[in-house]
C-alpha cells in the first residue's frame, strides 16, 4: 500500500489525479490522507470525487467510503479494462480532468477504448480540450500513443453540456522523448470562439492578439460555436518544428474582452521570452508519459509546484527517478529508469 | 448515504430566458456547489409553473448530472397565507418517508415567499422533516453565477458556544428558583431541576405539597418570575391563602360579583381569578377551599371561564394554577372535604417540598441567605462570631431542633438574633438566648397527644405548664398506663418491664407511686378521673 500525504507540495487535486492514474495503471493500491488539507475548503470537492469514481469504474477498484469533504481515501484497483465509458461530469469538474485521470491506464489496457465525456470542455483553471488536442496529443503520438479527440460540443462555465469523445488505442509501446530546444521557424496563430454571445466580443479579442503579438490578418480566426450556454475562449497556438504550444483564457462575466485576450498575450510573451520548448502546463502533462516510456528529457519555461508534486507521485508508483534542474528562465526535467 | 434536498421552485428567481446563465438562480445554483453534492432534489412547484419546473430540471441535469430532480406539484391559493402554506407543507411531508440514519436531508429555504420560509423553518425545527436548512445566495464575485450555499443546522447542541450559554442560562434559572441559595440536598436539587423544566414547558397546574414554612409560596412566586423573564406569562402573580377565604366572601373574592348580587355588593368586583388572567394564580392551602368554590374552580380550569356572582354572562380568564397544601388531599377526598375530580385536575405535576428537618444540610446555606436578606432590608452588616455560629449550627442541626415551622422559623430566628446583635455581631450570649427561645416555642407548638391532654386536664393547665417539656410526655405515658391497668402493681410492671427483667426487682409499684407523687398525683386519683 502506497501512503500519500495529500497536504504536501502543491497540495491540491493534481496529486490525487496522478495517484489515481498511476494506481490504476500499475495495479498498486494507495491510501491518501489530508487531501487538500491546506485549502480553504479541505477534502474532496465534487470534481475530485468525479475523478475518483471514473478511475474506480475503469479498474473495478475497491474504494473506501468517500463523499464530498472526505480527507482520506483508500483505493485498490483490480486492473484496467478497455471499453466504452460515458462520464457525465457537470460544470463543477471538467472533462479534461477526468480524461487526464483515465487516459494513461486506458493507453496501457488491452484493446481500444471510447470515452464519452459530457460537461465543461473549456473551464477556467483546467487545461482546455483545445490544449489537450493540439499540444499534448501530437507529442504523445510521437511517443507511440494513439489518441484522437473530437470535440462535438463546447461546454463553458456555468451551463456546461459540452461533449467530448476520446478514442484510445490500448497496449501502447512507449518511446522516450527528448525535447530540449525549440527548433525551426516559430509561427503564432490565434483565435477567439463565442457561444450564445455577440461575435463582436471575439473580434475585439483577436484585434488585441493581432496588435500585441503582431499577427497577420489571416493568422487569426473568429468563430461562433455551438453550446447550450454562453461562453467565450481566446487561444493562441505557437508552432515550432514538431511542437505546438497552446495558451488560452476563458471569457468571464464582468471581464472586458480585451482583458481576456491580454491574458493570452501575456502567456505567449512569457513563453517566447524563454528558449525552452515546453510551457508550464505541458510540462505537467509530459511527466507521466516520460515515466511510462522509462526515460526522456525536456526543458520547460518554469518548474511549477504542480510539476514537483507530480514528480514525487510518479516516483512512488513507477521505477523512475525524476530530476528537475532549475536554471534562469528555464528548467530541465530528466526521467531515468531505475532497476 | 445520499443527500436529499427539498425546496420550492422560485417562480421569479429561478426564471428562464436566454440570459439565464448570466444570472444567479438559487435552485440551479444549489446544484452547482463544488462542496455540496445533492443526489436528489424534490422540487415543489405550483401547477402553473410546470414548464419552468421542467426547464430547471433540464438545466440541473447539465450542470449536475449526479442530481435527480423530482418535480412535485403543490399550489397555494395564497402563498402568503400562513395557515394554508403550513398546512399543505405539513400534509406533503406526511407523504414522505424519511430515513435519517441512511440519508442526509436538506431544506432549501431561499425560494418561496417569506411565509414559506417560516413554515420550512418551523417544520424543520419541530423535526417534522429531519433536515438541516440550506440557504443559497449570490456571490459577490460577478463571474460566479453559481453563488454560494450555507448549511444551517438548527440543532443548537451542535454549537458549543451556544450550548454553553444555554447550559449557563439553565443553571441561572435553577439558582433563581433556589433564590441563589447553594442548597446541598441532592433530592431537593433534583426536584428543583424538575420544577424548572415543568415551569418552562407546561401550562398545566402544579401542586406544591409540604409542611407550613417549607417555602411553597416563595417558590410559586419564583416560578412566576422565571416564567415572566422568559416571556411565558403576561399577566400578574395573584396569591391567596384559601384558609382566609372561608364563608360567604369566598365566592366573591375568587370569582367576583356584579353590583347588587348580594347585600353589600355596592360595586362590581372582578375577583382573583380574573385578576390572574394570562398570569399565575397561587392558591395556598387549597384543601381549605369550600366545596362550592371547588366546583367553580374546576370549571374555570377546564373551560377557562366561570360565572361571577349575580352575573348573567360568563367571563374568561386564562391563568396557570399553582396550588399549595400542607395536608394530604386524598385524605381530604376520603373525608368528603375535597372533590376528587378537582384533585385529579390539579394533580398533574405534584412536588413534595421537604421541610427543613428533612434537608438539614441546607440549613447553613439558608442561614447565610437569611443573614444577607436581613442586611439588605436593614442596610446593616450582621455577622456571627465564630464560636457563636458553631454553637447555633450545632443546636440547629441537632435532633432537639424540630424546626416545626421550617424555613419560616429560621427566618424569624435570624431576624431576632440580628436585631439583638450588638454592633452587628451575633455572639454566644445572643445565640444561647435564641436556642432557649426556639426550644420553648417548639415545646409549645408540639401537638399534644390524647394522653398528654388527659394528663394536662388532670393536673390543670398551670401545673402542666410548670413541667419541663422534656418530662411532659413521660408523665403523660405513665398516667395513660395507670388508666389502663387494673392495679398500681400492674401499671408498675408494665412501665418498668425491662429493668424488672434485668434486675429482678419487685418494687415497681413503689417506684411508680413515688414518681406520681412528685407531680402530686396518685393511682386512685387517676382511676377516678377516667
Amino acid at each position: 500500500m502506497i501512503e500519500i500525504d495529500g497536504s504536501r507540495g502543491e497540495g491540491g487535486g493534481q496529486i490525487l489525479r496522478s495517484a489515481l492514474a498511476l494506481s490504476v495503471l500499475t495495479g498498486r493500491p494507495f491510501r491518501i490522507e489530508q487531501i487538500r488539507a491546506r485549502r480553504k475548503k479541505p477534502g474532496l470537492m465534487r470534481q475530485h470525487l468525479t475523478a475518483v469514481r471514473a478511475a474506480a469504474r475503469v479498474s473495478h477498484a475497491a474504494l473506501s467510503d468517500v463523499t464530498v469533504g472526505s480527507t482520506v481515501l483508500s483505493f485498490a484497483p483490480q486492473g484496467v479494462v478497455a471499453g466504452h465509458y460515458e462520464f457525465a461530469i457537470g460544470t463543477a469538474g471538467s472533462t479534461s480532468l477526468v480524461l487526464q485521470t483515465v487516459l494513461w491506464p486506458l493507453l496501457a489496457a488491452a484493446g481500444e477504448s471510447v470515452l464519452v465525456l459530457t460537461g465543461g470542455t473549456h473551464n477556467p483553471m483546467c487545461p482546455p480540450v483545445t490544449f489537450m488536442e493540439h499540444a499534448l496529443l501530437p507529442l504523445l503520438a510521437t511517443m507511440g500513443a494513439d489518441v484522437t479527440l473530437s470535440l462535438e460540443r463546447y461546454g463553458f462555465f456555468p451551463a456546461g453540456g459540452g461533449r467530448l469523445v476520446a478514442r484510445i488505442r490500448g497496449s501502447t509501446a512507449w518511446r522516450p522523448l527528448e525535447l530540449l530546444t525549440r527548433r525551426g521557424d516559430v509561427s503564432v496563430r490565434g483565435g477567439a470562439q463565442v457561444a450564445e454571445l455577440s461575435e463582436k466580443i471575439a473580434h475585439r479579442e483577436v484585434r488585441v492578439l493581432k496588435d500585441k503579438l503582431g499577427l497577420a490578418r489571416d493568422a487569426v480566426t473568429v468563430e461562433t460555436v455551438k453550446s447550450i450556454g454562453p461562453g467565450n475562449i481566446v487561444q493562441a497556438f505557437v508552432q515550432s518544428e514538431g511542437l505546438c504550444e497552446v495558451f488560452t483564457a476563458c471569457g468571464e462575466r464582468g471581464l472586458r474582452a480585451e482583458q481576456v485576450a491580454k491574458r493570452v498575450v501575456g502567456q505567449v510573451r512569457q513563453y517566447l521570452a524563454s528558449d525552452a520548448p515546453v510551457g508550464p502546463y505541458l510540462a505537467d502533462q509530459l511527466l507521466i508519459p516520460l515515466a511510462l516510456a522509462g526515460g526522456g528529457t525536456f526543458r520547460c519555461t518554469e518548474a511549477t509546484p504542480h510539476l514537483h508534486s507530480n514528480a514525487e507521485v510518479v516516483e512512488m508508483f513507477l521505477p523512475v527517478r525524476v530530476q528537475i534542474d532549475e536554471g534562469a528562465g528555464a528548467a530541465q526535467v530528466t526521467v531515468r529508469g531505475v532497476s | 448515504m445520499a443527500t436529499v434536498a427539498y425546496g420550492m421552485l422560485g417562480t421569479t428567481l429561478d426564471r428562464m430566458g436566454a440570459r439565464r446563465w448570466d444570472r444567479w438562480r438559487p435552485t440551479v445554483g444549489l446544484c452547482q456547489q463544488d462542496d455540496l453534492l445533492i443526489d436528489k432534489l424534490v422540487l415543489l412547484h405550483p401547477a402553473r409553473s410546470k414548464r419552468l419546473g421542467h426547464e430547471v430540471q433540464q438545466d440541473i441535469a447539465t450542470v449536475s448530472p449526479e442530481t435527480s430532480v423530482e418535480l412535485v406539484e403543490l399550489s397555494f391559493r395564497n402563498p402568503w397565507d400562513f395557515e394554508e402554506v403550513y398546512g399543505k407543507l405539513y400534509a406533503f411531508l406526511q407523504t414522505q418517508t424519511f430515513r435519517p440514519s441512511r440519508d442526509d436531508y436538506l431544506v432549501h429555504i431561499t425560494t418561496g415567499t417569506h411565509v414559506a420560509q417560516i413554515c420550512w423553518f418551523l417544520l424543520t425545527e419541530s423535526r417534522h422533516i429531519p433536515a438541516r436548512l440550506v440557504q443559497t445566495s449570490p456571490s459577490n464575485q460577478k463571474e460566479d453565477v453559481a453563488g454560494r450555499a450555507d448549511v444551517i443546522d438548527l440543532d443548537l447542541s451542535k454549537y458549543d458556544a451556544l450550548w454553553r450559554r444555554f447550559a449557563k442560562e439553565r443553571e441561572d434559572a435553577l439558582t433563581f428558583l433556589k433564590s441563589g441559595i447553594a442548597t446541598r440536598n441532592e433530592a431537593f436539587n433534583a426536584q428543583i431541576e424538575q420544577i424548572e423544566r415543568v415551569a418552562l414547558s407546561s401550562k398545566e397546574p402544579m401542586l406544591l405539597m409540604g409542611p407550613t414554612g417549607a417555602g411553597k409560596s416563595h417558590l410559586a412566586s419564583r416560578i412566576y418570575e422565571l416564567k415572566n423573564t422568559r416571556h411565558q406569562t403576561f399577566g400578574d402573580f395573584v396569591e391567596v391563602n384559601c384558609a382566609t377565604l372561608r364563608g360567604d366572601g369566598a365566592m366573591s373574592a375568587l370569582f367576583g360579583h356584579k353590583k347588587g348580587a348580594f347585600t353589600g355588593a355596592s360595586t362590581d368586583r372582578a375577583g382573583l381569578l380574573k385578576k390572574a388572567d394570562k398570569g399565575l394564580l397561587f392558591l395556598d392551602e387549597i384543601g381549605e377551599l369550600g366545596l362550592d368554590e371547588q366546583a367553580m374552580l374546576l370549571r374555570a380550569l377546564e373551560d377557562k371561564r366561570f360565572l361571577p356572582l349575580g352575573a348573567d354572562k360568563e367571563v374568561d380568564s386564562d391563568f396557570q394554577l399553582i396550588a399549595g397544601t400542607n395536608r394530604d388531599l386524598s385524605e381530604r377526598v376520603a373525608e368528603g372535604g375535597f372533590r376528587d375530580d378537582l384533585l385529579a385536575r390539579i394533580d398533574v405535576w405534584t412536588f413534595r417540598l421537604p421541610g427543613l428537618r428533612d434537608r438539614i444540610e441546607d440549613l447553613e446555606p439558608n442561614l447565610v441567605f437569611e443573614l444577607d436578606r436581613f442586611e439588605q432590608r436593614y442596610r446593616g452588616r450582621v455577622t456571627f462570631n465564630k464560636s457563636a455560629k458553631a454553637r447555633y449550627l450545632s443546636f440547629a442541626t441537632s435532633p432537639h431542633a424540630t424546626w416545626a415551622g421550617n424555613f419560616r422559623d429560621l427566618n424569624k430566628s435570624v431576624t431576632r438574633m440580628a436585631t439583638l446583635a450588638q454592633g452587628g455581631r451575633i455572639d454566644d450570649e445572643v445565640v444561647q438566648g435564641e436556642i432557649e427561645r426556639l426550644a420553648q416555642s417548639w415545646a409549645k407548638t408540639t401537638p399534644l397527644s390524647d394522653a398528654q391532654k388527659f394528663a394536662r386536664d388532670l393536673l390543670g393547665d398551670e401545673a402542666w405548664a410548670d413541667i419541663d417539656p422534656f418530662d411532659q410526655p413521660q408523665l403523660a405515658h405513665a398516667v395513660f398506663v395507670c388508666r389502663q391497668a387494673k392495679s398500681l402493681s400492674e401499671a408498675g410492671r408494665t412501665l418498668f418491664a425491662v429493668s424488672r427483667q434485668k434486675r429482678r426487682s419487685t418494687n415497681d409499684a413503689d417506684r411508680l407511686r413515688k414518681y406520681l407523687a412528685r407531680f402530686g398525683l396518685s393511682y386512685s386519683q387517676i382511676q377516678e378521673a377516667s
